[in-house]
C-alpha cells in the first residue's frame, strides 16, 4: 500500500505543471549557481597563488639589504580559496583577501570584495548554498502543503484510511514521494558538485571529500526537517490555504527575518570597539605597555648581555645587541596583538554563537553555520588563517633578527644579507583545519539540527495520528 | 452609501479579526526594533566621529607643544620623529583625519556605513592603497547578512503585510455574498476598492511614516527636509505599488486562495529570487576586477624606485616646478630622494587604480541598470540614498579626501625637497579638512529616474486595476 502513496505522490508532482517547472527552475539555478561558484572559486584561487607566488619571488629577490630593512619589507600572504567554498562562499566576501607582514605591528586584512560591490549586491548573489538554504524549502512548502489538508479538502482522506492504511504508513508514504521527486533535483546537483570536487578541485582543502560528505548531511537534515514540518502542519490545518499560509509565515521567519534578529542581537549583547577605538588602545599600549606586559628596557637588555657575555663595553659583544633588543621588542608587541585581537575574535565568536543560539527558532542558522563551517569559509577559519599568517610573520621576524643578532656587531649598521638568508625563510604553507576541528566547533548547530529534525518528525507522526479525517 | 461610511465599517472588521490586530501589533513591534537598531548605529557612529575629531586637535596640540619645547632649546623625543621635519609634520604622525558625518537619516537605513570606510588618516604618505582599507571593525557574519533596520521592513517585509491585508479585498466580498449588495448601493465598486485600499494604506504607509519621523525627530535628521522628503515618498510609491498590485490581481475575479499565492509568488519573485539572481547574472557576465594586482604592482613599483631614486626626482622636478620653488640644493638630500620614489610608487598605484576603476565604473552602470527589474531594488536603492548611507556619498567623500591629500602634498612636499625644517608658525596654516556635503538636490536628482519608473510602474497596475473594476459586476 506504502508504495502506492508513493507512487501517487511522485506522479502528482510529477504531472502538476506548476510544481514541474518550479522544480526545474529551482533545479537550473542550482546547477547555474555550482557552475559559477565553481568558475569563480577556480579563479580566485588561481590568482591567489599567482599573486603568493609573485610575494615570494619579490622575497627572495629583493636584494642585498639589512635584515631588519628586509624585515620591514615584509611579505603579502594571500588568503587561499578553500575547494567547497564553491558551494558556499560564506563570509569571504566580507573578509579581506590579503595581509602585509612586517616588522613591528600586525596588519588587518585588506581587500573585502564586497567593499568594491555596490549595495544592491549586498543582498547576495544566488550561490548554491542560498538555493539550497532558501529556494529548495519552498520547494519543499510547494509540493507538500496540500497532501494530506488537500485530500481532506476533496474527501479523499476518508476513503484512503477506509482501505485499512496504518497512518504512519500514510505520512511515511507521502514523504517518500515528494522527497523521491525532490532527489530528481538533488541528486544530479550533488553528482555534480561531487564529480567537481574529485575531477577538478577549484582549490585546496582538507579532506574535502569528508567535508563534501558531512555537508550533503546536514542538507539533507534541513530538507527533511522542513519536509516533516511541512507534513505536520498540512495535517494539522483545516485547509491547504491555512497550511500554506502557516508554512509561508515560518518560512519568512526562518529565512528573512531571524538572520537578520540574530545580527543586531548579537551586538547588544557583544558589542565591538569602533576601528578607532581599537587602532588607539592598539598603539597606546604598544608605547607604554599594559598590565604585567612591559615595554623592554634597551638599557637594561644590554646590561644583561653585558653581564652574559662577562665584558664591559657593548662594542666587545660577539653579537648585535640591536638584533636582541629588536627581538624582545617583537615578543612584546605580539603579546599586545595577541591581547588586543584575541579579545577581537572572541567578540565576534560569542557574536556567532548568538547566531547559533537563535536557530533554535530558525533551522536556517544552524544549517548556515554548518554550510559555511564546512565549506571552510566562516569567521573561524578566516581566523584559522590569519592566525596561520601571524604565525608565519613571527618566525619571519625571529629568523631576520636572529641573522642580525648572530652575524653582526652592535652599532653595525652596514651589514647586509642576500638571497641565501631570504631563500633560507620557508614559504608561507597553510593547512587548512581538519573535519574533526570544525565539526568540534559547531556541536551546538549540530544538536539544534538535530533537535529540529527530531521535533519535525515527531509532530510530523503526532499530527498524522491526530488528524481529522473531515 | 458613502466612502466614509466603508472606511468606518473596515475599521470595524479589521480590529474584530484578531488575526489582523496580532499581525499588525508585530508588525509594529518589528517597527520599533527596526528603529531602536538604526538610532543605536548612529549614536556608535556620532561617538566614533566625535573621537577622531578631537583625536585631530590632540595631535595638533602635541605637535604645537614639541616645537615649542624645541625652539626653546628642548630636544625631539625622537631623532627619528622630529616633527621640524617636514616628512613627520606631515607624515603619520602629524596626520589629519578626514571625516564623513553620519548620513542624516542613518538611524532609518544603515546602508553602506557599516562596511564602507567613513574616516581617513591624510597624510604625506596617502595614496590610492590608503583608500582600500577597512571600514569600520565588524564582524564579517554580520555584514553578510546585513541589519534589521527601518529599510529592510520597509522593503522585505512591508509588502507582506500589504498582501496580507488586501489580498481578498474584492474577491471575500464576492465569495460572502455580499458584493451585490454593497453594489446595489450607489456606488461603484471602484470607490468601494479603492476606499477599502485607502484605508488599509493609511494605516500601514501611517505607521511606517509616524516611525520615520519619530526616528528622524530623535536624532536630528529634520535639518536635511529634502533627505526626509525623499525618504517618505519612495515609501509610499513603494507601499503603493504593491497595493495597486493586490488590486489589479483581486480584478482578476479569482477565489481568494487564487489571489493569495499569486501575491505571494510575486513578492517571492520580485523581492526575493530576482535580486539574488541579478546579482549572480551581474557576477557571470560583469564580474568585478579583483584588486589583487594591486598590491603586487605596488612592490614592483617601491622595489624599482628605490634603485632609480635620482633619476626620478630629476623627473618628478620635471613634472613639477611648482613643488620645487626653485630651491633644491645641487646635492639633493635623502628626503628629497625619498620623496621621488615615494611619488613613482604612487603614480604607478594611480596608474592600476585608474585602469582598475574604470573598468568597475563599466561594470557597475551595467549592473545598476538591472535594478530596474525588481521594484525592491529601486526602493532599497533610493531609500539608503536618501538616507545619506548609499553607495554614492560615499564615493563622493573619497573624491574629496583625494583632493584633500593633494592639498596637504602641495602644502609639505616643497619643504621636503628643499630640506628644510618647520617651525610651530606653520601649524595654524596646515590644511584641515572640511567636508563639503552634497547639495540636497543630488539625492534627489539620482533618485528621480527610479522614483519615475517605480510611480510608473504603480500608475500602469492601477490603470490595469481601474479598468478592471469598471468591469466588476455584482452578480456573477
Amino acid at each position: 500500500m506504502i508504495r502506492h502513496i508513493v507512487h501517487k505522490e511522485f506522479t502528482d508532482v510529477l504531472r502538476d505543471g506548476r510544481f514541474r517547472w518550479c522544480s526545474i527552475l529551482v533545479g537550473s539555478l542550482l546547477l547555474i549557481s555550482l557552475g559559477h561558484g565553481w568558475v569563480q572559486a577556480r579563479n580566485t584561487q588561481q590568482e591567489h597563488a599567482a599573486a603568493q607566488a609573485t610575494a615570494r619571488e619579490h622575497w627572495e629577490t629583493q636584494g642585498e639589504k639589512n635584515p631588519h630593512s628586509a624585515a620591514h619589507y615584509g611579505i603579502y600572504a594571500f588568503k587561499p580559496r578553500l575547494a567547497l567554498s564553491f558551494v558556499d562562499e560564506g563570509v569571504d566576501p566580507y573578509t579581506g583577501t590579503s595581509v602585509w607582514l612586517e616588522a613591528h605591528r600586525q596588519n588587518d586584512f585588506m581587500l573585502r570584495p564586497a567593499q568594491d560591490a555596490t549595495a544592491a549586491q549586498r543582498i547576495g548573489a544566488l550561490t548554491a548554498a542560498q538555493v539550497l538554504q532558501h529556494l529548495v524549502p519552498l520547494l519543499i512548502i510547494l509540493l507538500t502543503f496540500g497532501t494530506l489538508a488537500g485530500e481532506r479538502e476533496r474527501g479523499t482522506l476518508r476513503q484512503l484510511l477506509a482501505t485499512g492504511i496504518g497512518r504512519r504508513e500514510l505520512a511515511g508514504g507521502k514523504a517518500l514521494g515528494v522527497s523521491s521527486a525532490l532527489a530528481l533535483l538533488l541528486v544530479p546537483a550533488a553528482l555534480v558538485g561531487a564529480a567537481a570536487l574529485v575531477v577538478a578541485s577549484p582549490g585546496p582543502a582538507a579532506s574535502p571529500l569528508a567535508r563534501g560528505t558531512a555537508l550533503a548531511g546536514v542538507y539533507l537534515a534541513y530538507f527533511a526537517t522542513f519536509l516533516a514540518l511541512s507534513l505536520a502542519v498540512s495535517a494539522w490545518a483545516r485547509s491547504a490555504r491555512t497550511a500554506l499560509v502557516v508554512l509561508l509565515a515560518v518560512w519568512v521567519v526562518n529565512g528573512l527575518v531571524a538572520p537578520r534578529v540574530a545580527v543586531d542581537l548579537s551586538k547588544w549583547l557583544h558589542p565591538t570597539p569602533s576601528a578607532f577605538e581599537f587602532a588607539r588602545t592598539v598603539e597606546s599600549e604598544m608605547a607604554t605597555g599594559t598590565g604585567d606586559i612591559s615595554r623592554p628596557d634597551r638599557a637594561a637588555s644590554t646590561e644583561h648581555l653585558l653581564a652574559e657575555y662577562g665584558v664591559e663595553r657593548v662594542e666587545d659583544l660577539p653579537i648585535n645587541a640591536v638584533g636582541v633588543y629588536l627581538q624582545e621588542s617583537e615578543e612584546f608587541g605580539n603579546r599586545i596583538f595577541d591581547r588586543n585581537y584575541g579579545a577581537l575574535w572572541d567578540t565576534f565568536e560569542r557574536q556567532g554563537v548568538v547566531h547559533e543560539t537563535l536557530a533554535v527558532a530558525a533551522p536556517l542558522l544552524a544549517v548556515r553555520t554548518l554550510s559555511m563551517g564546512l565549506a571552510g569559509t566562516d569567521v573561524e577559519q578566516h581566523r584559522h588563517f590569519a592566525n596561520a599568517a601571524e604565525t608565519y610573520r613571527r618566525d619571519l621576524m625571529r629568523q631576520m633578527n636572529g641573522d642580525m643578532t648572530e652575524n653582526s656587531l652592535t652599532g653595525d649598521f652596514t651589514y647586509t644579507a642576500g638571497a641565501e638568508l631570504w631563500e633560507a625563510v620557508p614559504p608561507l604553507q597553510y593547512a587548512a583545519p581538519p573535519l574533526g576541528w570544525v565539526l568540534g566547533n559547531r556541536v551546538l548547530s549540530l544538536l539544534v539540527l538535530g533537535a529540529w529534525l527530531a521535533g519535525a518528525i515527531l509532530a510530523a507522526v503526532a499530527r498524522v495520528r491526530r488528524a481529522e479525517v473531515t | 452609501m458613502t466612502v466614509r461610511t466603508v472606511l468606518r465599517n473596515e475599521w470595524r472588521l479589521l480590529m474584530a479579526d484578531q488575526a489582523l490586530r496580532i499581525v499588525l501589533g508585530l508588525f509594529a513591534v518589528l517597527l520599533v526594533y527596526a528603529l531602536a537598531n538604526g538610532v543605536v548605529w548612529l549614536r556608535f557612529q556620532e561617538r566614533t566621529v566625535e573621537a577622531v575629531e578631537s583625536g585631530n586637535v590632540e595631535r595638533t596640540s602635541a605637535l604645537q607643544q614639541e616645537l615649542d619645547a624645541i625652539a626653546n632649546g628642548g630636544q625631539p623625543s625622537s631623532p627619528f620623529a622630529d616633527p621640524r621635519s617636514p616628512l613627520v609634520l606631515g607624515g603619520p604622525g602629524g596626520s589629519h583625519t578626514a571625516v564623513l558625518e553620519p548620513g542624516s537619516l542613518t538611524a532609518l537605513a544603515v546602508g553602506q556605513s557599516d562596511l564602507l570606510p567613513y574616516y581617513y588618516d591624510v597624510n604625506i604618505y596617502t595614496n590610492e592603497s590608503s583608500f582600500q582599507q577597512n571600514g569600520e571593525v565588524e564582524n564579517p557574519l554580520n555584514l553578510m547578512v546585513g541589519r534589521f533596520d527601518l529599510a529592510f521592513v520597509v522593503v522585505y517585509l512591508l509588502p507582506l503585510l500589504v498582501l496580507a491585508l488586501s489580498f481578498n479585498v474584492l474577491s471575500e466580498e464576492r465569495e460572502q455574498g455580499t458584493l451585490a449588495l454593497t453594489l446595489s448601493q450607489p456606488v461603484s465598486a471602484r470607490s468601494v476598492v479603492t476606499a477599502k485600499l485607502a484605508f488599509r494604506a493609511l494605516l500601514v504607509v501611517g505607521m511606517v511614516l509616524a516611525m520615520s519621523l519619530l526616528g528622524i525627530l530623535v536624532t536630528g535628521g529634520l535639518d536635511s527636509p529634502g533627505r526626509v522628503l525623499l525618504w517618505c515618498a519612495t515609501v509610499v510609491t513603494y507601499s503603493l505599488f504593491w497595493f495597486a498590485l493586490a488590486a489589479w490581481v483581486n480584478t482578476l475575479r479569482r477565489s481568494s486562495a487564487w489571489n493569495a499565492t499569486v501575491l505571494v509568488g510575486a513578492w517571492l519573485v520580485l523581492v526575493v529570487v530576482l535580486p539574488a539572481a541579478i546579482n549572480i547574472a551581474a557576477g557571470v557576465l560583469h564580474p568585478l576586477p579583483s584588486r589583487i594586482e594591486m598590491i603586487t604592482a605596488q612592490r614592483d613599483a617601491s622595489n624599482d624606485a628605490v634603485n632609480r631614486r635620482s633619476e626620478l626626482l630629476a623627473r618628478y622636478l620635471e613634472d613639477h616646478p611648482e613643488m620645487a620653488e626653485g630651491v633644491v640644493a645641487d646635492e639633493p638630500g635623502l628626503g628629497a630622494l625619498a620623496w621621488a620614489a615615494t611619488d613613482a610608487v604612487n603614480r604607478r598605484l594611480e596608474q592600476v587604480t585608474s585602469e582598475h576603476d574604470a573598468q568597475r565604473a563599466h561594470q557597475i552602470i551595467l549592473v545598476r541598470r538591472y535594478r530596474f527589474l525588481s521594484p525592491a531594488l529601486l526602493a532599497q536603492d533610493v531609500l539608503i540614498d536618501a538616507a545619506g548611507t548609499g553607495d554614492a556619498r560615499f564615493v563622493h567623500f573619497q573624491s574629496q579626501v583625494r583632493a584633500f591629500a593633494e592639498e596637504w602634498r602641495e602644502f609639505f612636499v616643497p619643504a621636503v625637497l628643499a630640506d628644510e625644517q618647520m617651525s610651530a608658525s606653520v601649524l595654524p596654516n596646515v590644511p584641515r579638512f572640511r567636508l563639503a556635503d552634497e547639495r540636497p538636490g543630488e539625492a534627489a536628482r539620482r533618485a528621480a529616474v527610479p522614483l519615475t519608473v517605480l510611480g510608473g510602474l504603480v500608475l500602469l497596475v492601477g490603470i490595469g486595476a481601474g479598468v478592471g473594476l469598471r468591469r466588476v459586476r455584482g452578480a456573477g
